[in-house]
């Protein structure tokens, strides 16, 4: 309970609860199986390997954000040359 | 802190105001379906319509004063406590029938710590704030939560 991590984490999984708002699939769809990622590690004691996961789901809320911009773009590009297309 | 004073003054002068106003609209509407009543009543009382308007301008400026304009209504303990509890019931893994305002949320309701992020990011959602982590770890029950709310946003009963 008093882990020094435990902090960072919820961080992590509320960052994450926001960005998977916007999700394609819905927020519904999203939130489950992040709590079914974050209870399969639930059980982690090492600190070396709970700052790899970690780093695993900063990695994941990059791709979030890439995800989200190729969208954005993908919008605009479709409303400017729909014609092309 | 000035302007919150000034605020408390307006409140508590607005409050009788309300209720002098709130007492008109009745009288109003038991006299409405008299109307013959009403006319020889104001017949009667030509002479003290001028005292009476007097006393109704009064009232009206202050309520003109307490305008809130596009904020919401002023938040209440009560208030605070239906909308916690409110938006408790829409969450899904919570019992509506086990849910009560002093219940803790992993001992009573058997939400573990996500389940509690997700409750305060709810409340952050609802109330239109936020909430540091340090402190959303503290709040594990309504009650707690409702206090919490009432602290920042400066609600005294």
């Amino acid at each position: 309970m008093a882990n020094p991590l435990r902090g960072e984490v919820v961080k992590l999984y509320k960052s994450l609860l926001f960005l998977g708002r916007e999700y394609p699939k819905g927020a519904n769809y999203f939130r489950d199986r992040l709590k079914t990622a974050f209870m399969k590690n639930r059980d982690e004691t090492d600190p070396e390997k709970i700052k790899q996961l970690i780093a695993r789901g900063e990695f994941v809320i990059k791709e979030l954000e890439a995800l989200y911009y190729l969208r954005k773009y993908r919008a605009l590009k479709k409303r400017y040359y729909e014609t092309n297309e | 802190m000035a302007s919150r004073v000034l605020v408390r003054c307006v409140r508590s002068l607005a409050r009788p105001s309300e209720r002098l106003c709130r007492v008109n609209v009745t009288m109003r509407a038991a006299a409405a379906p008299l109307p013959l009543n009403q006319r020889s009543f104001s017949l009667l009382s030509c002479s003290q319509r001028t005292r009476q308007t007097d006393q109704t301008r009064v009232p009206g400026s202050l309520v003109q004063l307490c305008r809130q304009y596009g904020d919401l209504p002023p938040l209440t303990l009560e208030s605070i406590k239906d909308r916690v509890m409110y938006v408790l019931k829409l969450y899904d893994k919570v019992n509506p029938e086990q849910l009560q305002t002093t219940s803790h949320f992993m001992k009573d309701l058997g939400l573990d710590s996500l389940d509690q992020v997700e409750i305060i990011m709810a409340m952050e959602d609802e109330f239109g704030f936020e909430i540091p982590d340090a402190e959303a770890e503290k709040l594990m029950s309504p009650d707690e939560i409702v206090q919490y709310i009432a602290d920042k946003k400066d609600v005294y009963e």
